[in-house]
């Protein structure tokens, strides 16, 4: 409890359980974040920025088609600015291909987006790769 | 606005005070609001955020509005219908002075679909109202005796019904500093620096970051002299206050800044590690609210 008394607090001296409780568990709390971070700064060797990407959905949209995808960052690392490029192959020639920029792939996270191409690619093979990235 | 006297209070004094109330709750409302007014993330958060987070910050702001009114609304004399109407006239005058404020900026313009002009306005209202509010305790206190109060030790009684001793309940001190968190949160929580230094940051930082947020919530209220400085009495060693308010303020700021980031959507697909380092970038600004806020109030 704290007491104020014309506009000055004092503390209390004996206070009820439940603030040493609190107190208990905001402590654990705390230590047990600064021990998870110490753990990473300890044993978190220093990565690259390590993408995979899979294709979630393709689904033809009004005058294009849509290709969605999420981009996996597997490293300890967070990648910013990465250029992810889509291309349809027709017996190696590329037919079309299009970009898109994601602001941030976060580290060991998943951010998705889609691509969004003129035609269907139908049979012909689809390529999608990050070809880029800059460190934040 | 100072209901109980104004109604006691002759016609005319009633609502003359009432409007320097007004006056005071839209000043305030400006003073807190504009930083976040004029944030870019803010307005695009406007129309992205996910509607439902939405509509959990606004209900939740309600009872804290409440809470905070009957706190500092008329000192230590409302009674909780007073409280609550004082909430609700923060509530709309934090939506209006929002309103006007990002129409004067062009940010909303008549072409625009409903719900973008509702979202921008809603996420705006939150961060406004509770500066109403401070605004209305802040800039001079109570209407009738307001310049007297802040300098005045032994006005105490003057004021006729403010008691000299009160007591702070603990929750009500946790309460406070969740507040101050918040406040602090929702104008550096949107902006994408916030993000961008957790990702910039090595783990080491963040443990220095810990370190440093604890010490300053701690030194902000018991060893820096500020007005309404927090004393611990002679024999108590200093680690008890430190237990038992500077540990659970930081929790309080931690789960504030948890609780914020997710509302903007920064957590989302997100592992463990990123999350935390989010948590405690933004927890420094909280613990420095937390702190100030039971200073303050």
């Amino acid at each position: 409890m704290t007491t104020t008394a014309n506009k000055r607090h004092t503390e209390v001296k004996e206070p009820h359980w439940i603030e040493w409780a609190t107190g208990m568990v905001s402590a654990l709390v705390v230590v047990a974040t600064i021990a998870w971070v110490a753990y990473q700064a300890w044993t978190q060797e220093k990565m690259r920025p390590d993408f995979s990407i899979a294709i979630t959905e393709r689904r033809q949209t009004e005058g294009g088609y849509r290709v969605a995808f999420d981009i996996a960052n597997k490293a300890t690392a967070t990648a910013a600015a990465v250029t992810v490029r889509g291309e349809i192959l027709d017996g190696g020639n590329i037919v079309e291909d299009a970009d898109v920029t994601f602001d941030y792939v976060p580290a060991e996270s998943k951010s998705s987006g889609a691509i969004l191409f003129s035609q269907d690619p139908g049979a012909r093979e689809l390529r999608i790769r990050a070809v880029g990235y800059i460190d934040p | 606005m100072n209901g109980a006297r104004a109604e006691r209070g002759n016609d005319t004094g009633g609502s003359r005070s009432f409007l320097i109330g007004l006056g005071r709750g839209a000043a305030g409302a400006m003073l807190f609001g504009i930083p976040m007014l004029m944030t870019m993330e803010l307005w695009q958060l406007g129309f992205y955020i996910e509607r439902w987070r939405l509509f959990l910050l606004l209900v939740v702001n309600i009872p804290l509005l409440i809470l905070l009114a009957h706190r500092i609304g008329f000192e230590r004399t409302s009674t909780f219908g007073e409280a609550c109407r004082d909430a609700t006239i923060a509530y709309g005058l934090g939506i209006v002075i929002s309103a006007a404020v990002l129409v004067m900026l062009g940010d909303i313009k008549p072409h625009m679909p409903l719900s973008e002009m509702l979202g921008k306005i809603a996420i705006q209202s939150v961060p406004a109202s509770i500066g109403a509010l401070l605004g209305r305790s802040q800039l001079g206190g109570q209407s009738g005796n307001d310049d007297r109060e802040d300098d005045g030790e032994e006005d105490g009684q003057g004021g006729g019904a403010v008691p000299d001793e009160i007591s702070t309940s603990y929750s009500r001190e946790l309460f406070l500093m969740a507040v101050g968190a918040l406040f602090l949160n929702l104008n550096v929580a949107p902006t994408e620096e916030i993000i961008l230094i957790a990702y910039k940051m090595t783990p080491w930082h963040a443990l220095v970051t810990i370190a440093l947020s604890i010490a300053i919530m701690h030194g902000f209220v018991y060893a820096v002299a500020f007005k309404g400085t927090h004393e611990i009495s002679e024999e108590t060693p200093w680690w008890h206050a430190f237990f038992r308010f500077t540990l659970p303020g930081y929790m309080v700021a931690m789960l504030i800044s948890l609780y914020v980031l997710w509302t903007f959507g920064r957590l989302d697909d997100t592992a463990l590690t990123q999350m935390l380092m989010s948590a405690i970038v933004l927890s420094f600004p909280g613990a420095i609210g937390a702190a100030a806020a039971r200073l303050i109030l």
